[in-house]
């Protein structure tokens, strides 16, 4: 019996060393190139200054960086990682760079442990502003615009965008990173087909909104369909209906104040933007399955009772990506449609809410100031918005690329918006914007607590 | 004859009540499998149990009321005037049939009767894309659609097979012969050193994540097969020694003083005599290693990361699942497929459960 067991023993070491040969093979092809670079790094770093020889970008596409490997880091799988992937292969094939891509759902999770632990990959792609900047504070994140052309990043990115980009590092100011692609928020998506069938018009306005969701209620159904359940992220979808709703009742000003916290929750301008969302929200037979409903329903499958025959909600308001969890099949424009939520009041017109990955640098190496620099580039994202499901934060981004009128509207949406804000719960701190904003909009929905203390207990968070 | 039927008796109660709790404890899996073969729409719609013939409500014919009803006020169905909560609630008519919406814009009402009916929409195809891989598809700039496979599991399943493997061996290895040590060595500090180990039984993982990843990071560990070995023999250690101690530590001291006499040393007597007596032991402290590496997602996130080249399963699965959640339909056919290995490993180490107890160690 000792045999045998020593025999099982023996074969699953012998197959785990065959296994653990052939996997390490595709390790130590790669690693020896790491080290070997940091190491050039100083040197090569000297002539990649802007005013000589071009810039690190032309070199690379010269083929001067050929063989190396940059790694990068961030939130997108499986579709998107797949999209992602495409956008890059042609400026991979060209420079010989290899853009080693790593994905993982727990985003938000790992990169604290990752830069702490000093594994911090070449690049890393933040979808929250907000995380990045407390990063930025403790030096890790290198200065983009040490080396990147100023002239070149202004005439290529709105200047919101750049505003954005500047965050406080180690020793003062920092561009902590580029904007390389951005989604629409203030979109209500709807049944094209079904809509048009019943007649319905398109608001213009906040109050032809609510006669609309006064209409379809006469006619038997629900407007909205509304849901924010989100595991542990449940009640992001209703802070970003406040922040529309702040961004249409109030100035830019006064948003900005409000993301950092010098324009308290309690303060009767936000008061005001919840309620205004709750005249939706709240309203008897306005919401598919009620307002309770509200908060037992994941995001992703609210929507989907839009495309039921007949429909059993029609409106739904989420950002761009919600296409992709709208069933198979169906076809933008005709199928569905959207239209910008409507103007509140008329001096504020029709802002845009925005939301977008953020690249930062942790390595200064000559091939990673290349990619960089590629990622300001339309080109960088130029299969990926062809496929859909993204917007381009660039200005050399040509409309032509939307294959689909439904996301070359929403280019010209942006482009032509009043203002433009970025969703005000990822640039908060965390405990807000990931935590108190959150909770204290679910509880006030699912009726738990009272607006006025769902906004003090959203407040408290800024203390902590 | 009386004595007898007692035994029985209390027996089958003692089966019974475990009967229950196996019940309990498989209902859940047994929701999971059912889930696996049905279409996402339909696991939306109802729950598995409907997949079993049970009672409910099927419609015998539709009644079409006229397009301009008033649903505010009260409306009339064969005579019998109801309100719209009733019948969107569903509602006994006098007959005794049932009334409800089938489309309330279309003022289309159901009449339904009670009688048998189960659900049998299933598919395969949460298992096609789990195991063969997603396929994507990519709209191209002259409007025709790239489809795009994948990568399937295959080379997933490897890499949690590289790191498992060694991930068990390694610290089972050396627990059992520091247990040995501990349990019959004699030297200085081996019951402070024996009270640290227990000691750090107590102590999370998650605490030395940051640290270790610093060394590692300067040791070039990062991303490295033999960086997750390492961790996880040491975060598995503590238990594994402390599980062999108590085991080794029990055995008959006899066997050792004969053994000695007959000339053995410390490396002999551990080879012939520990070790195949400690069999049962190591089988049930490699199940619970490997089932623990095999599921780890944290540690294998921290130090090996999600290259293709070394994404051990649990993180292949959990990406399945897409950026926003939205394929999470595929988790449960990938739940499923990720349980073969651990139950191949139980079954093929249970056997030494029951073989390898003391079999005639000592005579007498």
């Amino acid at each position: 019996m000792k045999k045998k067991f020593g025999l099982t023993i023996a074969s699953i070491m012998a197959v785990s060393m065959v296994l653990s040969a052939c996997g390490g093979n595709n390790n130590e092809s790669s690693s020896p190139s790491a080290p070997s670079e940091s190491s050039k790094a100083p040197s090569a770093s000297e002539s990649a200054k802007p005013s000589q020889a071009g810039s690190p970008l032309e070199e690379a596409l010269a083929g001067k960086y050929k063989g190396t490997k940059v790694t990068m880091f961030g939130p997108f799988v499986d579709v998107d990682q797949v999209k992602f992937e495409e956008a890059i292969k042609a400026f991979e094939e060209k420079s010989g760079i290899d853009i080693a891509y790593e994905g993982t759902k727990e985003f938000e999770a790992t990169v604290k442990v990752r830069v702490d632990g000093n594994n911090a990959p070449d690049i890393i792609d933040f979808p929250q502003p907000g995380l990045l900047a407390n990063i930025a504070k403790t030096g890790k994140v290198i200065d983009v615009s040490t080396f990147m052309d100023k002239a070149k990043l202004e005439s290529n990115y709105n200047k919101s965008w750049l505003d954005m980009a500047t965050m406080d590092g180690a020793n003062g100011k920092i561009m902590a990173g580029i904007w390389a692609r951005s989604s629409v928020k203030s979109l209500v998506w709807y049944n094209k087909k079904e809509f048009d069938a019943a007649g319905y018009k398109v608001p213009q306005t906040w109050d032809e909104l609510l006669a609309l969701t006064d209409q379809i209620a006469k006619d038997g159904d629900p407007a909205w369909a509304i849901g924010i359940e989100s595991g542990a992220a449940t009640g992001w979808p209703a802070t970003d209906w406040v922040e529309d709703i702040m961004l249409r009742t109030t100035s830019g000003e006064n948003y900005d104040k409000w993301v950092k916290g010098e324009l308290p929750f309690t303060d009767p301008i936000v008061k005001n933007a919840v309620q205004k969302m709750s005249d939706i929200w709240l309203k008897k037979g306005a919401v598919y399955g009620g307002t309770k409903s509200i908060v037992t329903t994941s995001f992703g499958d609210a929507p989907k009772v839009l495309f039921d025959n007949p429909p059993k909600a029609w409106l739904h308001r989420q950002a761009s990506f919600i296409t992709s969890f709208f069933p198979e099949g169906l076809k933008s424009g005709e199928d569905y449609d959207w239209f910008p939520l409507p103007s509140i009041d008329p001096q504020y017109g029709t802002p845009a809410l925005v939301a977008g990955d953020i690249y930062a640098m942790f390595n200064d190496r000559p091939e990673v100031r290349a990619v960089m620099e590629f990622f300001t580039t339309g080109e960088s994202i130029k299969t990926w918005i062809q496929s859909g499901g993204v917007i381009a934060p660039m200005n050399d981004a040509d409309p032509s690329w939307y294959t689909s009128d439904v996301e070359r509207k929403m280019a010209e949406f942006v482009k032509n918006a009043s203002t433009i804000r970025f969703d005000g719960s990822d640039l908060m701190p965390g405990e807000v914007g990931a935590g108190t904003f959150w909770k204290g909009m679910t509880d006030y929905v699912s009726g738990t607590v009272s607006l006025d203390k769902a906004i003090e207990e959203i407040q408290a968070g800024w203390k902590k | 004859m009386k004595r007898r039927t007692r035994r029985i008796g209390s027996k089958s109660i003692v089966n019974i009540t475990l009967a229950i709790i196996c019940l309990i404890w498989l209902v859940p899996t047994v929701g999971l499998l059912v889930s696996s073969f049905r279409p996402a729409s339909d696991i939306l719609k109802s729950g598995w149990w409907t997949v079993v013939p049970h009672r409910g409500n099927l419609t015998k014919e539709q009644i079409q009321l006229p397009k301009d009803t008033d649903l505010q006020q009260q409306i009339e169905v064969k005579g019998t005037l109801y309100t719209d909560e009733q019948l969107r609630a569903g509602i006994k008519a006098p007959d005794g049939s049932r009334l409800i919406w089938e489309n309330r814009r279309a003022r289309l009402i159901n009449v339904q009767e009670p009688g048998w009916t189960m659900s049998k929409n299933f598919t395969l195809d949460n298992y096609e894309g789990v195991l063969t891989g997603k396929t994507y598809e990519l709209k191209q700039p002259d409007g025709s659609v790239k489809k795009e496979k994948g990568s399937d599991l295959s080379r997933a399943f490897l890499n949690t097979l590289v790191v498992s493997i060694p991930a068990t061996l390694i610290p089972i290895l050396i627990a059992t012969f520091a247990a040995y040590a501990f349990a019959w060595l004699k030297f200085p500090l081996r019951k402070t050193l024996f009270v640290i180990v227990i000691m750090l039984l107590v102590v999370p993982l998650q605490v030395a994540l940051i640290p270790i990843s610093k060394d590692y990071a300067a040791l070039g560990l990062n991303g490295e097969f033999l960086g997750i070995w390492i961790a996880h023999a040491g975060f598995g250690l503590p238990l594994a020694t402390y599980f062999m101690y108590s085991y080794i530590s029990q055995l008959p001291k006899d066997l050792f003083e004969s053994a000695f006499m007959d000339g053995a040393t410390n490396f002999t007597i551990f080879t012939r005599l520990i070790v195949p007596l400690a069999v049962p032991s190591i089988a049930s402290i490699s199940i619970f290693q490997f089932l623990w590496v095999w599921n780890d997602y944290l540690v294998s996130l921290i130090f090996l990361g999600g290259q293709e080249d070394v994404q051990v399963l649990s993180m292949k699965i959990a990406n399945l699942a897409g950026s926003r959640g939205d394929a999470w339909h595929l988790l449960t056919a990938a739940s499923f497929i990720s349980m073969l290995m651990p139950l191949a490993v139980f079954f093929g180490l249970q056997r030494y459960f029951v073989r390898g107890l003391m079999g005639g160690s000592v005579k007498g």
